[in-house]
């Protein structure tokens, strides 16, 4: 068990630039998740927290220990690849007890550890199989075994379990909180998925080209953004943004869109005329009389909620209610929109204001 | 229907070489085989004389000594070719300056006739003249024989054909190399694995189809091996380099003696075919049956 410290890290591919400045603090035991659009580094940061990509400048530590230069198998920790990366001439059972027959292990120990993890993750038919006659997520699976069966001072997982079923996928969240309330060891955790990030993180990092936007609790990030981008990035279905200023109404400041719709403003530091971007969640909005009117476009019930998608003019914009509605496309209906659940941004910066 | 005729078309003029010059010879050395013939002799005919050859066969010392020597020389040859020829394809793996260069000319022996790599040989290792026997005995006061000792003859004839053919292997090694997908490796060293771990738990297992298409080809090869030894040494002295290819073409031509050079030829074939199959029951076909 350890904490990683990434201090200003940077990668350079050739000329190419893809990691610029990164600073994140992972503290002993802390569950982290990393997230952000495809392509922005996320890989790249765990690989270089591994040591198979060596790190252009800046310095990781894991627990107090400088690991710039320090060789993957050396460094103690657990990773499961994107792509599995299991070894194809072993079988299922040798590719999860392959780090602890390294390791030098009894094979007794070994055995009882590989069936402990091939119970849990449902491998226990597959064990004698080699890794082409797997399905995707079933390799996936095996790829977590191998991980899980030893006792790191870091896991690494890049997106564990963007190929299993639903089902499955639940399943597994479960067992690597378990995993991780267990063993108390620090993890660090890739996914496109806002609900694994959501729920299992102690702390999430948001990513986009190669820099970090914000780094914070699940619930903290999505009720202060600090940017547009983290704001959109975080909460699913994502926030909706529409372009205005702040003008002076006849009962105190509002927000008026290029169109002409004025929204309720929070308490803010923006000055009247200013250029802004107003951000409003889907589940923030309700449906019923007096509010602004939009002509409603689609209306998706999903059983426990109806979505609602909605026009102002020129702005699509997304509600999501708990009651049922009978709205027909065309149909105009009011959003109710709390003035607290606002979030400005600058429209130049998109920096929350 | 059509495409079907136009296939046998196009591959007819392959199948009718391949007819006559490999499938005719074939069943015409397995016929010569239970015969006798001597076709300069007084008395050219060709006469049948049953398994005659086979049993003359496995009461000549001569064979048996050849067999004997050849098998040594086989693996001697093979299993130098291959660990100096991964340790090369390895060294090729890395960037060095100068590597395309290095890897285009370590190649050469292999485009030099077999007999012309016997008559340089013969050059370098010939007492008194060659290079090889005046630095041995110019720095380690060794005087090299190959005329006279065996074991100086067969040391030269391994050690000519690891030159001339360690190449091929390294090429076929850097094939094998270069298509590794680069995962397994990675995770090797996160799962902990050393240098020498990854060696022999991943890299090795990996490229074993690729060693054991190169291992088939060296020892057919090796097996008939005739003319770079026959020039090198003529099968001397007495019988130390007398592989069964020289051994052949001993009994075939000097003697003449068609029906047991055939005989011999035959049971060459049938070895090569056995120790083929059991390298391939040994190390492939288990793993396949059980994935
Ligand atoms: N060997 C390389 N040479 C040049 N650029 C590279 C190389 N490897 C990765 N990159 C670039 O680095 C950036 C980050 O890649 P990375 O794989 O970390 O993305 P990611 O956030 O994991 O994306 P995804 O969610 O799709 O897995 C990408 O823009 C990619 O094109
Ligand atoms: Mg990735």
């Amino acid at each position: 068990m350890a904490n990683v410290a990434i201090r200003d890290v940077i990668k350079r591919y050739g000329s190419v630039q893809v990691m610029h400045g990164v600073d994140v603090d992972i503290e002993d035991g802390e569950f982290v998740v990393l997230v952000g659009p495809s392509g922005c580094g996320k890989s790249t940061l765990l690989r270089m927290i591994a040591g198979l990509e060596a790190i252009s400048g800046g310095e990781i530590r894991i627990g107090d220990r400088l690991v710039n230069d320090v060789p993957p198998k050396e460094r103690d920790i657990a990773m499961v690849f994107q792509s599995y990366a299991l070894y194809p001439h072993k079988t299922v059972a040798e590719n999860i007890g392959f780090p602890l027959k390294m390791a030098k292990r009894p094979k007794a120990e070994i055995a009882e550890k590989v069936n402990y993890a091939a119970d849990i993750l449902d491998l226990t038919k597959y064990l004698d199989r080699y890794p082409k006659a797997l399905s995707g997520g079933q390799r996936q699976r095996v790829a977590m075994g191998r991980a899980i069966v030893r006792d790191p001072q870091v896991f690494l997982f890049d997106e564990p379990l963007s190929n299993l079923d639903a089902k499955l996928r639940v399943t597994m969240r479960v067992e690597i909180k378990e995993l991780h309330q267990r063993l108390g060891t620090t993890i660090v955790y890739v996914t496109h998925d806002q609900i694994e990030a959501m729920t299992m993180a102690d702390k999430i990092v948001v990513m986009r080209d190669g820099r970090v936007e914000q780094i914070g609790a699940p619930l903290d990030l999505y009720d202060d953004p600090r940017n547009v981008f983290v704001a959109g990035f975080i909460g699913s279905p994502s926030m909706n943004f529409i372009h205005g200023t702040i003008a002076g109404g006849t009962q105190g400041r509002v927000f008026r869109s290029h169109e002409g719709l004025e929204l309720p403003l929070p308490p803010t530091a923006a000055v009247e005329g200013q250029e802004v971007t107003y951000g409003i969640r889907p589940e923030h909005i309700s449906v019923g009389e007096g509010g602004i009117p939009v002509k409603v476009v689609v209306v998706e019930p999903t059983g426990s909620e109806t979505q609602v998608f909605a026009r102002s003019g020129k702005n699509l914009i997304d509600a999501i209610v708990k009651e049922r509605i009978r709205a027909r496309p065309g149909e105009e209906i009011g959003f109710r929109i709390d003035a607290a659940d606002v979030r400005l941004f600058d429209r130049k910066t998109e920096q929350r204001i | 229907m059509q495409s079907n005729k136009l296939g046998w078309f196009l591959l007819a003029p392959t199948l009718v070489v391949l007819f006559f010059f490999g499938v005719i010879p074939f069943f015409y050395v397995v016929w010569l085989a239970f015969h006798q013939w001597n076709p300069f002799a007084v008395n050219p005919e060709i006469v049948f004389n049953g398994a005659a050859n086979f049993r003359q066969l496995v009461f000549d010392q001569g064979f048996l000594a050849s067999l004997g020597v050849t098998i040594a020389f086989v693996f001697f040859a093979v299993t130098t070719e291959l660990i100096i020829g991964y340790a090369l394809a390895q060294a090729f793996m890395r960037d060095f300056p100068g590597k395309a260069f290095f890897r285009t000319i370590h190649t050469l022996p292999l485009i030099m006739a077999p007999i012309i790599v016997g008559s340089i040989w013969k050059l370098m290792t010939t007492p008194s003249i060659g290079i090889i026997p005046q630095f041995l005995d110019n720095w380690f006061g060794y005087d090299l024989n190959i005329g006279q000792s065996a074991l100086a003859a067969f040391t030269v004839t391994v050690i000519m054909d690891v030159w001339h053919w360690t190449p091929l292997v390294t090429l076929t090694m850097i094939a094998a190399l270069v298509s590794l997908p680069p995962d397994p490796f990675e995770q090797a060293q996160i799962d902990g694995a050393n240098k020498r771990q990854i060696f022999w738990h991943i890299t090795l297992p990996m490229i074993r189809p690729a060693i054991l298409a190169t291992v088939f080809i060296r020892l057919m090869d090796a097996l008939r091996t005739v003319d770079e030894v026959l020039m090198l040494t003529g099968g001397g002295p007495g019988s130390a380099t007398r592989y069964l290819g020289v051994h052949i073409f001993k009994e075939v031509f000097p003697k003449t003696n068609y029906g047991y050079g055939s005989a011999v030829s035959v049971i060459v074939l049938y070895l090569t075919i056995v120790v083929c199959w059991l390298l391939f029951v040994a190390l492939i076909a288990p793993r396949n049956k059980k994935g």
